[in-house]
């Protein structure tokens, strides 16, 4: 009784090294994993988009800070095309060159 | 005569007053420049101009509120020129932080784009998606008026923040660097101001460049002229037009000036200096 039990355990043990030797050999551990060159494609494609993309809208708000300039300088000369008088010239400050020692000086700020 | 003179904004300020007793006008007028730049500076984490340069709206001071009024009514009336939207452009150009810690030279960075919307309705402020202001073009300007305004009531003063300068009663003789050396203009009322690319300068990547961007290209400015002077009825105004005038160029500047009736003086790279604007 005690031989059969000892042989049951002894098949048991053996299965599940055979098995596990199996899984282990089919693994193949020792083959390095290439990389599977549809996803390398589709990574580069991936950075290239990004590459793209950032190029466009670099391009798009240059485009568009140009554009905000043309704009305003339309506006203003509408704006100044609507007044009959510039605003700075009614308030004229007074100024004129003197030959006299300078108190302070006016340097780029 | 009084003269007083301490640092703030980045730059020497001088404060001149033609009376006898001063100190508490004068004392007032410097705290006032230290209140504006503690409000203003873009190089100061707590100023409420970083505050909203990082939240991208904000309920604003009257200062903050004003300052970008005057900002964007610049904007306008110089079809672009100025632009508070440079700030992005200025720290790509290597300009990241105030002028004295600056490395000389380090990467260098693209042109940024300029002329972001900002919107202001009653006391907020809101800014267009990665717009960030910079006001440095004006903020020392607004101080020398306020400033000015302050002292003017002890007397007649004179207030010099860098080259912002404005006058309030008396007359005041003022160098202005031309070509050849300098001339003297003399000022009774009203105030100017200097912009140009000789001061303030740095390199990047083995260029020289300098802090006056062209919101066309957001790049340093690459006109003909060295700099410009522009006499006007406030520092602000001076200001605004001393960059305007300097973007547009010895030839066009002078025209502009004319028909603005801007005194200038303009200095250009090939040494010769205009007078224009009805400057004689």
């Amino acid at each position: 009784m005690a031989n059969h039990v000892g042989r049951l355990y002894a098949l048991a043990v053996a299965l599940v090294v055979f098995f596990g030797t199996w899984a282990v050999i089919a693994a193949q551990p020792w083959v390095t994993a290439k990389p599977d060159p549809h996803l390398a494609t589709l990574a580069a494609r991936e950075r290239q988009l990004q590459r793209e993309s950032v190029a466009v809208r670099r391009l798009v708000a240059q485009r568009w800070a140009v554009y905000r300039v043309e704009l305003r300088k339309r506006q203003a000369q509408i704006s100044a095309a609507h007044q009959t008088q510039p605003v700075v010239a009614a308030a004229a400050p007074s100024v004129r060159v003197v030959t006299l020692p300078p108190l302070t000086v006016t340097r780029t700020s | 005569m009084v003269r007083h003179a301490f640092r703030a904004m980045g730059t020497e300020i001088e404060l001149f007053v033609d009376a006898d007793d001063a100190a508490g006008a004068v004392a007032a007028a410097e705290a006032e420049f230290h209140r504006l730049e503690a409000l203003l500076s873009r190089f100061r984490a707590d100023s409420e101009l970083s505050q909203l340069n990082r939240a991208g709206a904000l309920d604003a001071g009257p200062d903050l509120l004003r300052v970008t009024q005057l900002a964007l009514r610049a904007r306008t009336e110089t079809g672009g020129r100025f632009d508070p939207t440079v700030h992005d452009a200025v720290v790509a150009a290597g300009y990241d932080r105030t002028f004295e810690s600056l490395p000389p030279d380090g990467p260098a960075g693209a042109p940024q784009a300029c002329g972001g919307d900002v919107r202001v309705e009653r006391r907020r402020i809101e800014l267009d998606d990665g717009v960030h202001l910079d006001l440095g073009g004006i903020g020392k300007g607004y101080a020398v008026d306020r400033a000015a305004e302050i002292l003017a009531t002890a007397g007649p003063c004179l207030v010099n923040a860098g080259g912002d300068i404005a006058v309030r009663g008396g007359a005041w003789p003022i160098a202005v660097e031309t070509s050849e050396g300098s001339l003297t203009l003399e000022l009774s009322s009203g105030a100017l101001a200097t912009s140009g690319r000789d001061r303030r300068r740095w390199q990047r990547g083995g260029r020289e460049l300098h802090h006056l961007i062209d919101p066309g290209t957001g790049a340093p400015a690459d006109g003909d002229l060295v700099r410009a002077t522009v006499v006007a009825p406030d520092a602000v105004t001076a200001e605004v037009w001393a960059k305007a005038l300097f973007l547009a160029g010895g030839e066009a500047g002078a025209v502009e000036a004319d028909a603005r009736r801007l005194p200038s003086v303009l200095v250009s790279l090939d040494g010769s200096t205009r007078l224009a604007g009805g400057l004689q």
